[in-house]
């Protein structure tokens, strides 16, 4: 039943566009540029200082992470188009954009990805491209990814001491898809979608940290580690 | 384009399989000589396990060799893999926690023997937390106390020297080499380590006898060994706590390194558990334990009688201990050593 209303329902588009003076082009043009932002600021490594959620003066060295199995979807007609071999690693001193390419033309209303790398992805890791283990991402003790790093130092609001925050974030449980609503992709039209990237929400919602007061400021595994990966499956990354 | 060149390699092993007899071996590309190793009943494995994404190649092997014997792949071009993995003693080193690393500091753990790994399916390393070879091979390469080496630096020396150029283009087919590669390579090498030759083996193949003090002693380690160090490969591929310590000290730098495989898995009934090391080529693999503590069998072996330090993740099989009396200990040495294999050491000596 619901074939037909699609067939119906492409065969009505394919009348109408046939109508139209110009045709649509079978393929498009879609890029995603991302902006990371800090307590309201552009992220700065290596010396501006930014104010964390919980108050604490922090000095951010380090802000890497994938994004990976990207798709769009038009949810009126059902086209969907998965981006292959999609592994994108970011980060604020290197590659901070996702070019999908030309792809299938569509009036897309909505972008799913994930943070970080699938369980297949993420059992071995002699792979290239973005997944090289080369980029300090891999962990070589136990085979897998890191998804997240954020490392820096911030001002302990107790003993007022400089003190390191490194999170690396990782594991199968922690990888987290992520759904958008896109408005204004028109079929045929080359598009840049940008996503910004909160790192407050790091800290937030959630789960609030307060850095002073957590026990390890190393957060890699276990239960603080799955706390900022449910913090990062919302409102960490959003559609400006 | 490594799914179009398994497309080809597909094809090809098609056309071959179409035109060949049974006994030819397989040869996929004119000069890549793919194989299956030969594998003796004595090992008690189902067969060779190919890997699917790194079959193992003649010319894959001796690519694997001479990344293995060469020092240059580490940051000062001093340590290989063989410096830890010596062919003399079976792959090991010899020493309970070595400094001979790039930055000369001791390491936490010593350094296992590495043969008949095609079988270690449980996970590599002492506490299994690497999966297979080729993502374990990152660690030693890389690990700042052992070969320190910066992958992307290491590539372009791979990639400046035209030797290796053409190697890695044979065997992989591919215009620029990729950290991946040296990997599989390294791993294919290590995969054709496989120790089946000893005077056990050629006992159990009918090609030899045992002397009465070594069957004495096959039946003690049947009796007393045998259901963690599995009769074949020696190992039952699993993790155990075999009562080294009573508690596991957790400095934060050290990220759970002390707490055995419950570093990996998280599962408190893995505290202080490590995996099962083979017994073949004991005699050459001293000192004993994941962190070398014992420097004897002797040693060891009083560890199982009197040593033990119980707590609630201890092997339930060594609660009472292994009581052994000295002309038992005597019989059960004399089997060990006939483990030992020669024609597999002899086989891999370094000899250019």
């Amino acid at each position: 039943m619901k074939n037909l209303i699609y067939t119906a329902l492409f065969g009505s588009l394919l009348i109408f566009s046939s109508c139209q003076d110009e045709e649509t082009p079978a393929t498009m043009a879609l890029n995603i540029e991302l902006e990371h932002v800090l307590a309201g600021q552009a992220l700065e490594l290596n010396g501006k200082s930014f104010t964390l959620p919980s108050g604490e003066d922090f000095t951010p060295k380090k802000f890497k992470y994938y994004i990976s199995n990207v798709e769009l979807r038009n949810s009126v007609s059902g086209e969907t188009y998965v981006e292959p071999e999609s592994y994108h690693l970011i980060s604020e001193d290197g590659n901070k954009s996702i070019d999908l390419g030309m792809v299938p033309s569509s009036d897309y209303d909505q972008l799913v990805f994930s943070i970080g790398v699938d369980e297949i992805a993420n059992g071995k890791t002699d792979q290239t491209g973005d997944l090289d283990p080369n980029s300090d991402m891999a962990w070589n003790w136990n085979t897998g990814y890191k998804f997240l790093v954020l490392e820096g130092e911030f001002t302990n609001s107790k003993t007022n001491e400089r003190q390191g925050l490194v999170m690396h974030i990782g594991t199968n449980p922690n990888y987290k898809t992520i759904t958008q609503p896109l408005s204004g992709v028109r079929a045929g039209k080359a598009t840049t979608l940008t996503l910004n990237s909160n790192l407050d929400e790091l800290f937030l919602d959630p789960n609030t940290l307060e850095v002073s007061e957590l026990e390890s400021t190393t957060i890699m595994f276990g239960e603080l580690a799955g706390k900022v990966a449910d913090n990062y499956s919302e409102g960490f990354i959003s559609i400006k | 384009m490594e799914k179009l060149s398994k497309l080809l390699l597909i094809i090809g092993f098609t056309l071959i399989w179409a035109c060949s007899s049974d006994e030819e071996p397989m040869i996929l590309d004119p000069e890549i000589h793919y194989y299956i190793p030969a594998v003796s009943p004595t090992l008690r494995v189902a067969g060779f396990p190919q890997p699917d994404r790194n079959m193992i190649s003649e010319e894959g092997v001796a690519l694997g060799r001479k990344l293995f014997f060469d020092p240059k792949l580490s940051a000062n071009s001093r340590v290989s893999c063989a410096t830890c993995h010596s062919p003399a003693l079976a792959f090991t080193d010899g020493l309970a926690l070595a400094k001979h690393g790039v930055s000369g500091k001791e390491l936490h753990r010593t350094s296992p023997p590495i043969f008949n790994l095609p079988w270690q399916s449980e996970g590599l390393f002492w506490d299994g937390g690497a999966h297979d070879l080729e993502s374990l091979n990152f660690g030693p390469l890389t690990h700042p106390d052992e070969m320190g080496a910066d992958l992307n630096e290491l590539v372009a020396y791979l990639e400046s020297d035209p030797e290796y150029k053409k190697h890695f283009n044979l065997v992989f087919g591919e215009e620029e080499i990729q950290s991946a590669q040296v990997s599989r390579a390294i791993s294919q090498y290590v995969r054709s380590l496989i120790s089946q030759d000893s005077k056990y083996d050629r006992w159990k193949r009918s090609e030899e006898v045992l002397s009465d003090l070594e069957l004495k002693g096959y039946q003690l380690y049947q009796k007393n060994c045998s259901s963690c160090h599995q009769e074949g490969l020696f190992t039952d591929r699993s993790f155990h706590n075999n009562g080294l310590d009573k508690a596991y000290p957790d400095p934060p730098e050290l990220e759970g390194l002390f707490l055995g495989r419950y570093r990996i898995s998280s599962n408190p009934k893995d505290l202080g558990a490590y995996k099962t090391p083979t017994l073949r080529n004991i005699s050459l693999t001293a000192p004993y334990m994941h962190d070398g503590r014992f420097e004897t069998l002797d040693e060891v072996l009083n560890h199982y009688q009197n040593g033990i330090q119980i707590n609630e993740t201890l092997a339930p099989e060594l609660s009472e201990g292994i009581a052994l009396n000295t002309s038992e200990k005597e019989a059960l040495k004399a089997f060990l050593r006939t483990l030992t294999d020669s024609v597999f050491l002899q086989k891999h000596q370094k000899t250019n």
